[in-house]
């Protein structure tokens, strides 16, 4: 890994799943760089909007939605989980490596699971490295 | 609607090698509905070869554009500005779209992003199915609107063959037995008589087995 890397990631969120993530990593993580995008429903994270995140330099790309059987419009989460895994395969299809990009189920509110899950993501890009399209 | 898929970006990637400024030209119309070369594929496809032409270290521009159809010159001409300023065009129309694209530019290479299937209908949401076969000699008033030489593997015209179970295709038991779905279709019709009726074997030169096939309207022309 290069050293004195700290990584891009974007967050696309519900805001039914985290209202303002903005606030919990403004302060947050000194081990990373996020960039937060809000969404009404998961469902509207179309599958341009992930690739852009990569040509605009993330890392990585993180998509928060609510629990299965818990989206406000019924299958919103579940439109975004399909759309995630496609936009995974292209990733891989490019040479990108499609673990870049994840989805996370999250409960209104969680800020535990929320940090966790960004842990989570800057471990793996430690094994990643940077974005090799940037 | 014709039903095409996108290639895959490898193919894509070497389709476009010899270009440094490439216009990805959309078709609105068949290709858009089966999520194979509207606008948000053109975007998507660019984004990718854009991110893909990076990490091989090649210096592409990547133009985008999408018009209504690409299989008329009068909605083709809305891309001509764009096809002028780029030295290739990679078009997600189907076969028809790119080789009209190509004649109206004839000195612009015009290069292929999908592949064209089949001629068929959306079954549901993301499912295709093909039900032409564009044969030229249309015998659906028989049938009950289902057409055995497109769904049924054997083509048969005049009755199932002894494959059939449980209403599935001994060919592949994924496909509906068409003769079983005509059938069906006929008794709620009221019209099983129509078993009776003798259908010779096809004349195939009206299908594209007799060299390609050319429609004239006088009547539209000028």
């Amino acid at each position: 890994m290069t050293e004195n890397f700290k990584p891009k990631i974007t967050l696309f969120h519900c805001i039914n799943a985290f209202g303002d993530a903005d606030e919990l990593f403004t302060n947050g993580s000194k081990t990373c760089e996020i960039k937060t995008v809000k969404m009404a429903c998961s469902s509207m994270v179309k599958d341009v909007f992930l690739l852009r995140a990569f040509e605009a330099g993330a890392d990585a790309v993180v998509v928060m939605v609510c629990p299965e059987g818990q989206c406000r419009y019924v299958e919103g989460n579940i439109r975004a989980k399909k759309r995630v895994a496609w936009v995974r395969n292209l990733l891989d299809e490019i040479g990108l490596d499609g673990r870049r990009l994840s989805l996370t189920h999250m409960s209104a509110g969680d800020q535990a699971a929320a940090t966790r899950t960004i842990n989570d993501v800057v471990k793996k890009l430690a094994e990643l490295g940077p974005n090799p399209a940037v | 609607m014709i039903v095409g898929k996108q290639k895959s970006i490898s193919e894509i990637k070497s389709i476009i090698a010899p270009f440094k400024k490439v216009l990805i030209l959309g078709c609105g119309t068949c290709v858009k509905t089966c999520f194979a070369g509207g606008e948000d594929e053109v975007s998507v496809l660019a984004s990718a070869l854009r991110l893909a032409c990076k990490m091989d270290g090649k210096d592409i521009e990547i133009e985008e554009f999408t018009v209504e159809r690409q299989c008329e010159n009068e909605f083709i001409q809305e891309g001509a500005p764009a096809i002028a300023r780029n030295e290739g065009v990679l078009s997600l129309a189907c076969g028809a779209g790119v080789q009209a694209v190509a004649r109206r530019f004839a000195r612009t290479p015009v290069l292929p992003g999908v592949n064209t299937t089949f001629i068929g209908v959306l079954e549901t949401q993301g499912v295709f199915t093909e039900e032409c076969a564009g044969c030229g000699d249309c015998k659906l008033a028989v049938f009950g609107g289902i057409c055995p030489v497109t769904r049924c593997a054997k083509k048969l015209l005049n009755g199932p063959c002894g494959g059939s179970q449980n209403g599935k295709c001994e060919v592949n038991p994924e496909t509906d037995c068409a003769w079983q779905l005509i059938i069906d279709r006929l008794r709620i019709l009221g019209q099983m008589d129509n078993l009776r009726i003798y259908v010779a074997p096809k004349n195939w030169q009206t299908s594209l087995s007799g060299g390609p096939r050319k429609m004239v309207r006088e009547d539209h022309m000028i």
